[in-house]
């Protein structure tokens, strides 16, 4: 049995979300040609006309770029302790499945023997809507990463969209189903071919194998020549998850906090005895697809990228993942 | 909730100070509760914090049998390490852990201990004597070679006197040329060729070597030369860390989380992981 | 006293260790009353007074902050206020742009002699700052105001035989020796060619939009040898800073210059350097656009709305950035060894990547480029969150030219405009 909801209905519902206080995020523009995930003040702000590659992610409804893991307030002698983190339940809407597969991919990582329960308590309050492609760019591969336009990992529910400006509707969880029980849903699908997607460009297992047997290759540093070593790619990736733990506030109270960081900064490795095992870019550069490709498939089973392609698309010098693995995996 | 990330609250219950920039401290949880059931092994290490500058990674330097109090050592060199420095007797100050594992007992018994160290890594090391000594008949002799740049740079040098006394138990300090005193009467070179000169056959021991790269690629051969194999020299790595959980993503060596597959590594193990460390 | 409706305002003052500092000594042991809302922190020079200091007072809740030292000519080392004074106008204007509240933000000469008139600089100020009430400047509700577009220079029409050209010059200068590597564009990005068979990866098309004096810094680039670089005239003026300020050796580069028609920025609609004047050689001609608007016109277009609205506009700008240095890392000028940003004893900018921190890292890396940035923009083309940092640039680049007649990177023979300073410098704002 298959259900459809038309442009407008599905604004109207995301309306009803947004006038009961809830939390939605979705794609809005910000600025000519620049689309961001980010929580949205009216339904009409929401981006459904046509295919946006939004420049982020929806990591950040997970796992944000900065949160307080406690607080600590000094007294005389003594010190307190208390919980910091602010839990509220989010929607995400428009979301594309390379970014629904995101979820998933990290609930891995923060589950791996130690349980990490802000997480885990963020992750618990989220519903991922996604939206199917209909379209790609240059720079998406998901096709290539073992996803696809309309790949359903990750999401609660998938919308397709239709030919008419409506959206074929698959509802994947009771939460989604929760959240369509005011919908006006109607019957019947348009029976449209969904996308295929991109051509695969590359075999992520062949790039984890060359990562691995060419750890010292003259290829990292030509390749990394252009890198400055910025975060751009990280921060704007759906998967990348490193972080830093730094303290702010006053002499008496302040919080502990976790900041998104990047492997490509000089400084991540930094010891501080002043040794660093990746001094030079081209380590860091090969530290991240090393990652991706073979380090996270060695302990969680499978790679550490969607295919979304942001990493190409906002790298200021025209790196990224899909330049470097096709290189790889073409000789 | 079980916040991962929240340390327990410790007193500093006594402090000592080694030389112009390292000290180490002992510290008691605040928790009664948690004081009483805290298990660590040794060579595992912990997460330390001075509220209000942050968190640094740390050895936990006693023995684990010493049941009413932990122990690390720093150097004074950062921001958080300036922090910890401040504090004083009676203060609070933050520990998570135990993370990682701890040095191999088991396969280490009935061999002979040869242990090597230089400078400020001596702390990881002293833990594994101190448990090492408390369990004297599971090892054959014990072999400590610690060596520093200068006399002032020697960290815990009442307790290498102190060990020294234990039947067969060989301690030999070392530092630098130049880096003598007038009245210094251990020997004066570097750990691997002042190990080299001490004549130890290494052929039925368990190594420890801990210190800069430098000491650590000239010591090897040697350990080799007096009977060792890789698979029995071990190390305990420093990569920088922030979780100490196997999730802020930047202290692997190759494929290898040191947070949680390490710290404690042997050389055949190293040799055969990427040079990323 | 006035009616405070039991509100006593936090004052900082920022004071100089020599004149006011002894100034205010001297109110105190002459008994002169003024209100106790200051907080005086001494430092050695006015010319120590970082403008992050300022930042950070407003951070943690200061209501006003006075930023005073010794009278011109009186500085005890000599001309630490003259330097001061400079910078204070550059920062200044970029605090009025991006909306703070100038009436909180104070400037005076004391000399130790004036206890009176430290006494009366406190009264005012805080009088002032209690009749404006508590401030909170991050407390903004964001506002996204769409400005309206710079008026947008099409991409010029690239020169085929330009390309075909700056490939027989890189091919020579490899060949000859002259270089070990040519820094140029390639079809995704900036390529580095070692060797003359290679040459045919270089491009010249309307993608060439790095500034590729960025990469002169890094340890990396430098290890393959002497290079050639290739270089748009907006990108030259970069060079010309990093030779003033020692970090090339103009000598050992050689410079391939390409005459360009735009790039399709917002930077090309004003851009009177289409082609290089200093470049070992050049290639093609290009003509500046024939009705070039003003180049500060979007600064315009912010200082046309209420401070209140600049404060909403840059705090949607700054909520959104995520603290990835994509600015810094791609900017010619910021080649230090290691960056404030990443420094922590002490933390002058808070590392998170939340408003304040946001605040503080963009008003930091603006100040630090003041007098320095060329112009070249791709700080706001790497953003990958869309922030238009060319605002607080083109602001600090107007008032650097408007009040000391300087464009950074255009005239080699200038002194920096940070760095100097001279004495008919405007004071009309400091009391």
């Amino acid at each position: 049995m298959s259900e459809q909801i038309s442009r407008d209905n599905l604004r109207t519902l995301v309306a009803g979300w947004l006038a009961a206080g809830k939390k939605v995020v979705g794609p809005v523009q910000v600025k000519p040609g620049m689309a961001l995930f980010a929580p949205l003040r009216s339904a009409d702000a929401l981006l459904l006309d046509r295919w946006v590659r939004p420049s982020n992610s929806i990591k950040e409804v997970v796992f944000p770029r900065h949160e307080a893991l406690y607080g600590y307030r000094i007294g005389k002698n003594s010190v307190e302790l208390f919980d910091a983190a602010v839990f509220e339940e989010q929607i995400v809407i428009g979301a594309h499945p390379c970014d629904a597969a995101s979820l998933p991919i990290l609930d891995k990582l923060f589950n791996w023997d130690f349980q990490d329960e802000i997480y885990n308590q963020r992750r618990a309050g989220v519903t991922v809507i996604s939206v199917a492609c209909t379209e790609s760019d240059d720079e998406c591969f998901c096709t290539s990463v073992g996803l696809s336009p309309s790949a359903e990992r990750g999401s609660d529910a998938m919308l397709l969209p239709r030919a008419d400006g409506g959206f074929d509707v698959r509802l994947l969880s009771d939460k989604a189903r929760g959240l369509f029980a005011e919908a006006k849903l109607a019957a019947g699908s348009d029976g449209q071919a969904a996308y295929a997607g991109p051509a695969s460009k590359f075999d992520p297992a062949q790039v984890g194998a060359f990562a691995k047997d060419h750890f010292e290759d003259p290829f990292w540093a030509e390749h990394a020549l252009a890198c400055v070593g910025c975060g751009a790619c990280a921060y704007t990736c759906p998967v990348c998850h490193c972080f830093d733990i730094v303290d702010e506030g006053n002499g008496r109270e302040g919080v502990r906090a976790r900041n998104w960081d990047a492997c490509q900064y000089g400084m991540f490795t930094l010891h501080a005895s002043g040794h660093n095992p990746r001094n030079n870019q081209a380590a860091r550069q090969r530290q991240r697809i090393y990652h991706k490709f073979y380090m996270y498939p060695e302990k969680f089973g499978e790679i550490l990228c969607t295919g979304c392609g942001n990493c190409a698309r906002n790298c200021p010098e025209g790196l990224g993942v899909l330049p470097v693995v096709t290189e790889v995996s073409h000789g | 909730m079980d916040n991962l990330y929240r340390p327990d609250l410790m007193e500093i219950i006594g402090i000592q100070q080694h030389t112009s920039d390292v000290k180490s401290m002992q510290l008691r949880f605040r928790d009664p509760v948690r004081a009483a059931n805290f298990r660590f092994d040794v060579g595992q290490f912990g997460i330390y914090s001075a509220f209000g500058s942050g968190e640094s990674t740390f050895n936990i330097c006693s023995s684990s049998n010493w049941r009413d109090r932990i122990e690390f050592c720093f150097r004074k060199v950062g921001r958080v390490t300036e922090a910890l420095w401040k504090l004083e007797v009676g203060e609070t100050m933050g520990f998570r852990g135990p993370y990682g594992g701890g040095y191999p007992w088991a396969e280490w018994r009935g061999k002979d201990l040869i242990f090597l160290g230089g400078g400020i890594a001596m702390p990881p090391i002293r833990c594994a004597i101190w448990y090492a000594l408390e369990n004297r008949d599971d090892f054959g002799d014990i072999t400590i070679v610690y060596g520093a740049r200068t006399v002032g740079d020697l960290v815990f040098r009442d307790e290498l006197d102190e060990w020294a006394k234990h039947p067969r138990v060989r301690v030999v300090q070392c530092v630098d040329p130049g880096g003598q005193t007038p009245d210094w009467k251990g020997e004066i070179g570097f750990v691997p060729s002042v190990f080299e000169r001490a004549n130890v056959n290494a052929a039925n021991a368990a190594a420890l070597v801990i210190g800069p790269p430098i000491m650590i690629k000239a010591t090897l051969p040697v350990l080799e030369r007096t009977g060792a194999t890789l698979s029995n020299v071990y190390t305990s790595l420093e990569n920088r860390m922030k979780c100490g959980v196997g999730k802020c993503g930047r202290c692997n060596a190759g494929p290898v989380y040191v947070c949680k597959e390490g710290p404690v590594f042997t050389f055949e193990q190293l040799r055969q992981m990427p040079m990323d460390y | 006293m006035s009616e405070t409706n039991g509100f006593e305002p936090k004052i900082v003052a920022y004071v100089c260790n020599w004149c006011t500092y002894l100034g205010a000594d001297l109110a105190g042991t002459s008994r002169l009353e003024y209100p106790s809302n200051v907080r005086i922190i001494r430092l050695p020079c006015t010319g120590r007074i970082d403008a992050n200091l300022v930042v950070k007072a407003f951070e943690i809740g200061a209501d006003a902050v006075l930023v005073s030292g010794c009278h011109p000519g009186d500085c005890h080392y000599n001309a630490g206020n003259y330097h001061a004074r400079r910078r204070w106008i550059l920062f200044r204007e970029l605090m009025e742009t991006i909306g703070f509240d100038m009436r909180r933000l104070h400037f005076s000469w004391i000399s130790a002699a004036e206890g009176k008139k430290f006494q009366q600089v406190i009264t005012e100020i805080t009088e002032k700052t209690i009749a404006l009430g508590p401030y909170n400047p991050y407390g903004a509700e964001p506002r996204v105001e769409p400005l309206s577009p710079m008026p947008q220079a099409a991409a010029g029409a690239c020169d085929p035989a330009a390309e075909l050209e700056l490939r027989t010059a890189a091919k020579r200068v490899l060949e000859s020796g002259q270089a070990n590597v040519v820094i140029g564009y390639g079809a995704r990005g900036p390529v580095f060619i070692t060797r003359p068979d290679d040459v045919d990866r270089l491009v010249w098309n309307a993608n060439c939009h790095q500034n590729l004096a960025t990469y002169l810094k890094r340890k990396e680039i430098r290890a393959l040898g002497k290079a050639a670089i290739v270089m748009k005239g907006c990108d030259e003026r970069a060079l010309i800073i990093l030779e003033r300020e020692s970090q090339i050796a103009r000598p050992d580069l050689h410079v391939i210059g390409m005459a360009c028609n735009g790039m399709g920025q917002p930077k090309c609609a004003a851009c009177d350097t289409r082609e290089t004047r200093f470049a070992d050689e050049k290639i093609s001609s290009a003509q500046p656009p024939a009705d070039m608007p003003d180049r500060y016109v979007a600064v315009d277009q912010i200082l046309a709305m209420e401070p209140a609205d600049r404060m909403a506009f840059f705090t949607a700008e700054f909520d959104r950035c995520l603290k990835c240095y994509a600015c810094r890392q791609v900017c010619p000028m910021c080649y230090c060894e290691r960056c404030i940003a990443d420094k922590n004893r002490p933390q002058a900018i808070d590392t998170s990547p939340h408003r304040q921190g946001n605040f503080a890292w963009h008003i930091a890396r603006a100040m630090h480029l003041a007098g320095r940035c060329v112009g070249c923009d791709e700080c706001t083309r790497a953003c990958p969150a869309g922030i238009d940092l060319r605002l607080l640039n083109l602001t600090l680049a107007r008032t650097a030219e408007q009040q000391f007649a300087y464009r950074a990177g255009m005239d080699p023979a200038l002194d920096p405009l940070i760095g100097t300073f001279s004495l008919q410098d405007k004071e009309e704002f400091i009391r």
